[in-house]
C-alpha cells in the first residue's frame, strides 16, 4: 500500500531536486530582494529546489518552509553520493584508466574524447557542410525579432 | 678625428639603447625571428588557421545530421555574435554528433557544441549562454594567443611565421595539430572565467535571460563528476561550482538586471528533438 502511494506521488515530486546552499541565505516569500524574509537558512542547509524565476529558485526547507533563495547560492545534486550515475557512455566506449594520473584512454567508438582529438584527421567534407549552415546577419536579426529579443547596450565588467 | 666621431656615434647609440626599451625589443625580435604579437596576426590568417583547426575537430566528430537544428543554432549564434566587437567575422556554428558534454571555440569565428551538451539544455537562453561563452573566447583571442605562445617553443625560428602564412605544408600541419591538441589541454583558468563574464554580457546584449549560462553550469554541477561524458570538459575547465561562485562574485548585478528577459524554452524544444 505504501509502495502504491509512493508511485502515485512520484509525478508530484518529479520537479523537486535536492540541492544545498553554499552560503547563508534568506528565505524570501517572493522572488525579490525586497520581499518578506520567512527564515534564515544556514550555509550547507539541504533543500528541495523546484522552478526558477529570474535569479531566484523556489525551495522547500527540511523544516517544511517554502520560499525563494538566490539561484547562485544553490548547488544541485545534494551530497556527492546522491548524484546521478554515469550517462552510460563509459560502457559504450570502453574507457580504460591508465596509471595514477587517471588519464582516460578511449578505444573503439569515435567521439570527442582526448584521444579522438589527438588522432583526428582533417574532414573537409564536414567543413564544407558547416559553411553551408551559416546564417547572415539580417536573417538572424529577424529570427531574434520573432522571439521578441531586443538588442541593447550592456557593458563588460571592469 | 675620425675615431672621435666614431666614439660619439657609439656613445649616442648606447644611450638610446638604454633609454628606449622599445628599440631593444625590436632588435631582439628581429634577431630571433620571433613572430609579432598576436594583435599583429592578421585577421585573414586567423580565419584560415581556424578553418584548418575546425576541419581537424570535425575529423574527430562529424556534424549532427539535423539541418533544422544546425540552422537554429546558427541563427542564435549569429545574432549573439552581431552584438560583439567582432560582428563581421565569418561566424559559423555547428552541433557535433558526440555524446560527450562539451563546446569549442575556434579562432576566426567557428563555434562547436556537442549534441550531448545541447540535449542537457532547457531553453534557447541556455544555448545562448553557452554560445556566448565560446564567442567570448574568439573575441578575446584566447586560443590564438595560446597557440602562438605554445607554438613558439615547438617551431624554431621563422617556421611559425611561415606556418601562419601557410608557406610550408609540413610546419603548417604541425601548427594545426598543435592548435587542435590545445582542446585536450585547455586554456588558462582566467581565460575561462573571463569568457563566463563576457558570455553573460553578450547574452544580455542579445536580449536573452542572463541566467542561461549559470543554469547550464548548475546542470553540469549536478552531474556526477566521474561521468565519462564530462571527462574532457572537466579536465579543460574549472569546476562548474567554482565558475558559479566566480559569476556570483563579479556578475550578480548584471545577472539580476537582465534576468527577466526571454528564455524561449518552447522555441528551443520545438527544434531540439530529444
Amino acid at each position: 500500500m505504501r509502495f502504491l502511494l509512493t508511485l502515485l506521488l512520484l509525478p508530484l515530486l518529479a520537479h523537486a531536486e535536492p540541492a544545498t546552499l553554499v552560503r547563508a541565505s534568506e528565505l524570501k516569500a517572493q522572488p525579490a530582494t525586497d520581499a518578506a524574509t520567512l527564515a534564515q537558512l544556514a550555509a550547507d542547509a539541504a533543500v528541495d529546489a523546484s522552478e526558477r524565476s529570474g535569479g531566484w529558485v523556489r525551495v522547500k526547507t527540511q523544516a517544511g518552509a517554502e520560499g525563494w533563495v538566490k539561484m547562485l547560492a544553490l548547488r544541485y545534486g545534494g551530497s556527492g553520493a546522491a548524484k546521478r550515475g554515469d550517462s552510460g557512455i563509459s560502457q559504450a566506449i570502453n574507457v580504460a584508466r591508465t596509471g595514477a594520473s587517471g588519464t582516460q584512454v578511449t578505444t573503439g567508438v569515435r567521439g570527442l574524447d582526448e584521444a579522438d582529438i589527438k588522432t583526428a584527421r582533417p574532414n573537409p567534407v564536414e567543413l564544407k557542410k558547416l559553411e553551408g549552415y551559416a546564417e547572415s546577419k539580417p536573417s538572424s536579426a529577424s529570427f531574434a525579432d520573432s522571439g521578441k529579443l531586443k538588442a541593447q547596450r550592456v557593458e563588460y565588467p571592469k | 678625428m675620425k675615431l672621435l666621431v666614431l666614439f660619439f656615434f657609439i656613445g649616442s647609440a648606447h644611450a638610446q639603447f638604454n633609454l628606449d626599451r622599445l628599440n631593444i625589443n625590436k632588435l631582439i625580435d628581429t634577431t630571433k625571428n620571433v613572430v609579432k604579437a598576436t594583435s599583429d596576426i592578421a585577421e585573414p590568417e586567423e580565419i584560415q588557421i581556424g578553418k584548418d583547426m575546425a576541419s581537424r575537430l570535425l575529423g574527430a566528430a562529424p556534424l549532427a545530421r539535423d539541418e533544422n537544428l544546425q540552422r537554429y543554432v546558427n541563427r542564435v549564434g549569429r545574432w549573439l555574435a552581431s552584438q560583439t566587437e567582432r560582428p563581421d567575422l565569418p561566424w559559423q556554428f555547428g552541433v557535433m554528433e558526440a555524446p560527450q558534454v562539451n563546446a569549442f571555440a575556434v579562432p576566426g569565428g567557428t563555434i562547436f557544441v556537442t549534441r550531448g551538451l545541447v540535449e542537457r539544455m532547457k531553453s534557447e537562453a541556455e544555448l545562448a549562454g553557452v554560445l556566448a561563452h565560446e564567442i567570448s573566447h574568439v573575441l578575446r583571442k584566447h586560443h590564438l594567443k595560446a597557440i602562438q605562445k605554445g607554438a613558439q617553443t615547438q617551431l624554431a625560428g621563422d617556421a611559425l611565421n611561415q606556418a601562419l602564412k601557410n608557406q610550408r605544408a609540413d610546419v603548417r600541419d604541425k601548427l594545426v595539430s598543435f592548435g587542435a591538441e590545445m582542446y585536450t589541454r585547455g586554456l588558462d583558468k582566467s581565460d575561462e572565467l573571463e569568457a563566463d563574464r563576457y558570455g553573460v554580457v553578450i547574452a544580455a546584449r542579445a536580449g536573452y535571460d542572463s541566467y542561461g549560462l549559470p543554469a547550464v553550469l548548475q546542470t553540469l554541477q549536478a552531474m556526477n563528476a566521474q561521468d565519462s561524458a564530462l571527462a574532457l570538459m572537466f579536465k579543460t575547465h574549472p569546476a562548474p561550482g567554482e565558475r558559479l561562485t566566480a559569476l556570483g562574485d563579479t556578475m550578480q548585478k548584471t545577472l539580476d538586471a537582465y534576468a527577466s528577459q526571454p528564455q524561449l524554452a518552447e522555441r528551443f524544444f520545438q527544434t531540439v528533438k530529444k
